[in-house]
């Protein structure tokens, strides 16, 4: 896998993460079981750490997919997009298209053959 | 949750009855390989990095011997859950300073199972939270006899 796919699978389960400590239910019922979340702070940190590493363009299509999905980039799987499920066209199987992030025509969703 | 389906995540070969390792990291790094052996991961450095994030938001070791490191990653594609005792115990930074002997790992898809997941860790703090359980768990050597505690057979 490429270092940016990587990188970005990272930041998208951080964002995850983030997004559960900030989600006032979730972070309510972690809690309530005896979990203590006191370093969101660290968190962020490492959020920023993490994005200053990626292109600043390919940062910017993923947190505004991210701002509308959960999973904003995922690995293609059985020809399909599984955020959509829309089958994918062979194109998109080619060697030439292999090695790069790839865009969902239906959702337009990130995605990566793993 | 019913404890017969509790018990359904406990498969044999997602438990280590004989954790080696001593400290924090390298305890969740022997789970996650034991994962990557058994071919519940896609890849090890997704789940290694989220579990360590999860610990940096607080420790996942709850006290009385037991931690529950847990979270969601791109990395896993169904809803796994992995079982292991230490003997002699890790330090893990849990929250009363013992060291930790028995470890449920929870791990759920990026894209779904968040409510399944938090209610297999309500459900399991429950039951460590029984004094004979407990003492059941953080003695337990083999898989029927761990079944047997969380499938509601010993009170």
């Amino acid at each position: 896998m490429r270092e940016e796919f990587r990188l970005l699978v990272a930041l998208q389960d951080l964002d995850i993460m983030i997004k559960e400590v900030k989600d006032q239910h979730t972070s309510h019922e972690l809690k309530s079981m005896g979990f203590k979340l006191t370093g969101l702070k660290e968190l962020q940190d490492a959020r920023d750490h993490l994005a200053e590493k990626i292109p600043a363009a390919l940062l910017n299509r993923y947190d505004k997919l991210a701002a509308r999905f959960t999973v904003a980039i995922l690995p293609v799987t059985s020809n399909k997009c599984l955020g959509c499920f829309v089958k994918l066209p062979t194109s998109f199987f080619s060697s030439a298209y292999s090695h790069e992030l790839l865009t969902c025509e239906s959702c337009g969703r990130l995605l990566y053959i793993p | 949750m019913e404890s017969k389906k509790l018990a359904s995540f406990f498969e044999e070969d997602l438990c280590i009855f004989g954790l080696r390792s001593k400290k924090k990291i390298s305890v969740l790094q022997e789970m996650v390989r034991h994962l990557a052996s058994v071919g519940r991961i896609s890849d090890e450095r997704f789940i290694m990095e989220m579990l360590k994030n999860r610990e940096s938001l607080g420790s996942t070791g709850l006290g009385m011997g037991v931690a529950f490191p847990h979270g969601r990653s791109l990395a896993i594609k169904d809803l796994t859950v992995l079982f292991a005792r230490s003997a002699n115990g890790v330090e893990f930074e849990s929250q009363d300073g013992e060291p930790t002997n028995i470890f449920f790992l929870i791990l759920a898809p990026s894209d779904r199972g968040a409510d399944t997941y938090l209610a297999l860790l309500s459900e399991l703090i429950g039951i460590i939270q029984k004094p004979k359980k407990l003492e059941s768990l953080l003695a337990v050597k083999d898989h029927a006899s761990l079944i047997k505690i969380l499938g509601g057979e010993e009170s």
